[in-house]
């Protein structure tokens, strides 16, 4: 290997650039960019204005992000559900003023008054609701004629009740404890809020109303469509975000224990900077909780550090106005491209360097057109029997890309039923001892079919891996399964990263994306055994009792893994330098196996698998249909012997009826050949084979 | 780092308009003209169709053939001890003919005689008769023999040439144009103009009748890389298009480090690129929308190879196309010539002649 090429593996193998991708593809990368601002600004003002950052300063903080948070939370409902709400500050003001009437003026009990506040932001939010969510107004105009209406009172009654207010101090310890106390060194405003925040954040994210409030701002129509009460939805989003703003006023009031004509003004513009710039969407349905609180410690930093820095007031509005106009301008930006961005950095080639193509297999492989005459089953009645296995009355399974599993009756197959309904593409069967058929099913699990074609779930996740990005529990594309002699089941997973229908980017990554994994149905327990394999798909159980096959697809080679007995864990080659692209493997008679060869290997894609810069460009800079890829349109299968010695190859050389086998079953003289791409079954008479034998004989002896 | 790469790609306008193949729409929408056609001889490798007096000349691996415009029959008029890559026949019936690494070889009523164009003599791709004394000569590259021509593709070869030579006169041939991409056509045009197809550059350019004169753009961007024009009898041309154009190719002639080592350590028969026929060759590449699925190999499936003819009008805009798609039979068109009401096309990948009503369209 030259020099350069070691060059480029080590690079692909320690700097691939596939975290990029995976990192992106989290949903938490809305909300960890404006996390990193936060902490950006935080060491900034650190720096900047010595002194600012110290416990007294932490909790004057929390103080004033107990009311400004709340206030970014009722904020953060209304633009989740679609909308905006610009009448918060006018709200606030008035809900300011309702609590201290109660307190200070007519001299209410704490709870009475936190009602009065409550029942204030209520009406608020309930008239903004009823207009936005049932009369369907543009909730822009409508919230800023309310924030002009809701101004418009107080400064009509704040007045009249100012001297009121300001000449009674309530004798109420609750009012104070609430305003000035500390529960083991935390305001107890706060601890409020953070109580209030969680509860938020619970209903947001794991509760009906969450949900539904999600679908709404998310997609209007659909959520209409998928029977959630837009109208009602839109309006309680309101009526919450009325509620939380009086709460957040019943606390500044508690703090405070006055008002000014100035209270709540120019509170909307700071609030939206803080819920925008916290990473929530203004198209709606994305944002959360999270969000809102980095959004509001930012903005309460941001302002706080300029008075420390004595900025004049007018200079903090344009400050606030400008860092709004970034993150709206972010936003959008973000939401538009980051599946593109996403699209171009996901696919993330490695280096993949065959060994050239042995003269000892071309010869071994020389070719014939033993496939090409295979009689047809089901020619049109299936598409995408991945695999086929024949029960002990002849009969035959296969699954199809419809989500079902097709069984052709015997003798002569031309009769079919759906024998039972999956939901997802049915890859890898096989037959337990107790007559259950096993399927392997594409983006849903491992499932058991009964004898009368009852469905139930066998496993459908794995243990999570503590390294990887991307969550790795959930199985994306159990491939092919076998069932050892207690009964355990050993099935692959080809890739991690790709779902069924994307298996061909697969193929261009050439990287360690699969695994094998083991259930355990003694336990229940689901295992993965082996990781780091490349797209590995066949599985067949040894004779020994005591380890398996498994196929690497895009490595064409096959291993042998030891699961139990002395050799337990070790692994070795069984047949390396294949011609093409192993698929499944399964027994024959006589003592041999059967491997079906997806397609074959080409000098130029073996030269690409060794240059993955080339890939990742043809990845992002020409369509999919364009891009170059084995050559699967012909049809190939191999018997190995117990040793992995090349015995016998069958070909379909012009790939007119099986090209790209994917599957083969021997049963009683015959092969039957599946593909996943094909809509037909074909099966070849055998001369060499025991025309006794068959799998599940040999498997389980009598069934 | 790929990080860096990544987001540097990220603020960069990218180049991927510059890999785009010009779409098949408006006059060149496909269709199965050329499969629908009628299939007169099957001849292997018929390669350049010329009409004549009593039927058809046409060249086919190393032998020249008559063939009865009718069908059914072909007479074989002699081998050549190298591939026939170019055949002419003037008005008066001289003919002549471009032998790999012989050069051309002009009959006059019995005796061959052979005119050596040196270092020319590998690779010429068309010829034709002006008047009965002057023949044009297309020179593909200087660099590559014609059996090579993928190798000069993927050098990027332009020294290709346009040889004007005097068959009356043993002078030495006269360069009317170089430094081309693979010229693999010619026409005259009424005004005296020579139209040349220049392949690698998919565009049809025109020689000045004044000796000197630059060589002038006149058709650009063809979807597909052309091969030999002919005049069409009412006005316009015919241009046959040998091998369709995909992305991945344009990509690959970028792509300097694999093509490199592709051309080094790859036969060409397995190279990405276009090409006359799929062969059934398993080393071939495939590209993933070409694979079968349910059966099929769709029509629209990025093939290596195609089966196109144009009909241009006088002003070289393209009025009619008969295609043979992905899945179609009848790839590799090299040559057309139009006798009395049919057009004729030897199609060199399919290894066939066929023929098609003139539709009067210009």
């Amino acid at each position: 290997m030259a020099n350069s090429d070691k060059l480029i593996q080590f690079r692909h193998r320690y700097f691939s650039g596939r975290l990029v991708g995976e990192v992106l593809s989290k949903s938490w990368i809305d909300s960890a960019i404006p996390f990193a601002a936060l902490i950006v600004v935080l060491v900034t003002m650190a720096v900047l204005v010595p002194g600012m950052v110290n416990i007294a300063y932490m909790a004057d903080l929390s103080r004033q992000l107990a009311e400004f948070g709340l206030v970014a939370l009722a904020l953060t409902i209304v633009i989740m559900s679609g909308g905006i709400d610009l009448s918060v500050g006018s709200t606030f003001a008035l809900c300011v003023l309702a609590s201290l009437v109660g307190m200070n003026v007519l001299g209410l009990p704490v709870a009475v008054s936190l009602a009065l506040a409550l029942g204030a932001g209520l009406l608020c939010g309930l008239l903004n609701g009823v207009l936005i969510g049932y009369l369907r107004l543009r909730a822009f105009i409508t919230t800023l004629v309310t924030l002009v209406i809701y101004r418009a009172l107080y400064d009509i009654i704040f007045p009249r009740l100012a001297s009121a207010i300001v000449g009674n101090t309530p004798d109420s310890p609750a009012w104070d404890y609430l305003g000035f106390g500390a529960f083991y060194g935390l305001p107890v405003s706060f601890i409020a809020f953070v109580v209030i925040a969680v509860a938020i954040h619970i209903t947001l994210s794991r509760l009906r109303p969450g949900w539904r409030l999600r679908a709404v701002g998310g997609a209007r129509k659909s959520a209409y469509n998928a029977g959630i009460d837009v109208k009602r939805t839109v309006c309680l989003a309101y009526v919450t975000s009325g509620l939380l703003t009086g709460t957040a006023a019943f606390l500044f009031s508690a703090r405070l224990g006055s008002t000014g004509a100035d209270t709540g003004i120019g509170m909307e513009i700071a609030v939206l900077t803080a819920v925008v710039l916290g990473g929530v969407s203004l198209g709606g349905g994305r944002g959360s909780v999270g969000n809102a609180i980095v959004g509001a410690v930012l903005v309460l930093i941001l302002t706080n550090g300029l008075i420390r820095m004595s900025t004049p007031g007018s200079v903090n509005q344009l400050v606030l106005g400008l860092i709004l106009i970034l993150a709206v301008l972010f936003d959008a930006k973000w939401v538009k491209n980051r599946a593109k961005i996403l699209s171009k950095v996901y696919v993330s080639p490695t280096y993949l360097a065959l060994p050239s193509r042995a003269e000892r297999h071309q010869a071994q492989f020389a070719p014939n057109d033993r496939l090409g005459e295979s009689e047809l089953i089901g020619l049109g009645a299936v598409e995408g029997p991945e695999d086929v296995v024949l029960d002990a009355a002849d009969h035959l399974y296969t699954g199809t890309r419809h989500g079902t599993i097709v069984r052709f009756f015997a003798p002569d197959y031309t009769r079919s039923e759906v024998f039972a309904r999956i939901g997802g593409h049915p890859l890898g069967l096989a037959f337990a001892r107790n007559g259950d058929l096993l399927a392997c099913v594409g983006g849903m699990g491992v499932y058991r079919v009964d004898p009368q074609g009852t469905v139930s779930r066998v496993t459908d996740e794995t243990n999570r891996s503590w390294l990887s990005v991307i969550d790795d529990s959930r199985l994306r594309l159990p491939d092919d399964l076998d069932i050892a002699r207690d009964g355990r089941i050993f099935f692959s997973e080809a890739t991690i990263r790709y779902e069924l229908s994307d298996w061909v980017t697969d193929a261009l990554e050439g990287r360690g994306n699969g695994r094998l994994i083991c259930h355990d149905p003694r336990t229940g327990q689901t295992r993965t055994v082996l990781r780091g394999l490349i797209f590995p798909n066949g599985v067949t159980m040894c004779r020994d009792g005591q380890s398996l096959l498994f196929a690497e697809t895009w490595a064409c080679r096959i291993s042998r893994y030891w699961f139990d007995g002395p050799n337990k864990g070790q692994r070795e080659i069984f047949i390396d330098n294949l011609q093409g692209y192993p698929d499944n493997i399964n027994r024959g008679s006589n003592g041999t196996y059967w491997v079906a060869l997806l397609g074959l290997r080409t000098a130029t894609f073996d030269l690409a698998m060794r240059k993955p810069a080339f890939r990742r460009r043809m990845a992002k800079r020409i369509a999919s249909d364009e891009w170059l890829f084995p050559n699967v349109n012909r049809g190939c299968v191999v018997r190995l012997s117990e040793t992995g010695e090349v015995l016998d190859v069958l070909w379909d050389l012009a790939g007119r009826n099986h090209p790209s086998v994917t599957s083969t079953c021997e049963h009683k003289g015959y092969l039957y050949l599946g593909g996943v791409s094909n809509n037909r079954i074909g099966r070849v008479k055998l001369c060499d084979a025991d025309s006794a034998w068959t799998s599940s004989q040999e498997y389980w002896g009598q069934v | 780092m790929s990080i860096w790469n990544a987001l540097a790609s990220l603020f960069s306008r990218s180049d991927d308009d510059s890999l785009s193949i010009p779409p098949l729409d408006g006059p060149l929408k496909p269709n199965n003209r050329l499969d629908e056609a009628e299939r007169i001889v099957d001849l292997p490798s018929a390669d350049n169709l010329v009409a004549v007096e009593n039927g058809f000349l046409c060249s086919g691996g190393d032998t020249l053939y008559r063939i009865d415009p009718n069908g059914g029959c072909v007479i074989p008029i002699r081998r050549f001890e190298h591939p026939i890559t170019a055949l002419a026949a003037s008005p008066a019936g001289i003919i002549a003919v471009g032998i790999e690494r012989e050069g051309v070889l002009v009959d006059a009523g019995g005796a061959w005689t052979p005119h050596d164009l040196g270092n020319a003599n590998g690779c010429i791709t068309s010829l034709g008769f002006r008047g009965e004394t002057e023949l044009l000569v297309t020179i593909g590259s200087h660099r590559h023999p014609w059996s090579d021509w993928k190798r000069d593709l993927m050098s990027h070869g332009k020294t290709g040439a346009v040889l004007s030579l005097d068959l009356a006169a043993s002078t030495a041939p006269r360069v009317l144009s170089n430094g081309l991409a693979f010229p693999y056509g010619l026409a005259l045009s009424p005004n005296g103009e020579i139209l040349v197809a220049e392949s690698w550059k998919h565009r049809l350019v025109a020689i000045a009748a004044a000796s000197g004169a630059r060589l002038e753009a006149r058709l650009e961007e063809l979807p597909a890389y052309p091969a030999r024009l002919a005049p069409a009898a009412s006005g316009g041309y015919w241009l046959a298009c040998f091998a369709p154009r995909r992305q991945l190719t344009e990509m690959i002639l970028r792509e300097d480090d694999y093509r490199a080592e592709m051309m080094a350590t790859i036969p060409p028969s397995s190279w990405i690129g276009p090409d006359f026929a799929d062969h059934l060759n398993d080393d071939q590449p495939l590209q993933s929308g070409s694979v079968r699925q349910m059966g099929i190999l769709k029509p629209w499936a990025p093939s290596r190879s195609y089966g196109l003819v144009l009909r241009l009008n006088a002003a070289l805009h393209a009025v009619a196309s008969y295609h043979s798609r992905a899945d179609g039979a009848i790839h590799g068109v090299t040559s057309i010539a139009e006798r009395g009401s049919f057009v004729y096309a030897a199609a060199r990948g399919t290894g066939a002649v066929l023929r098609f009503p003139v539709e009067n369209r210009s």
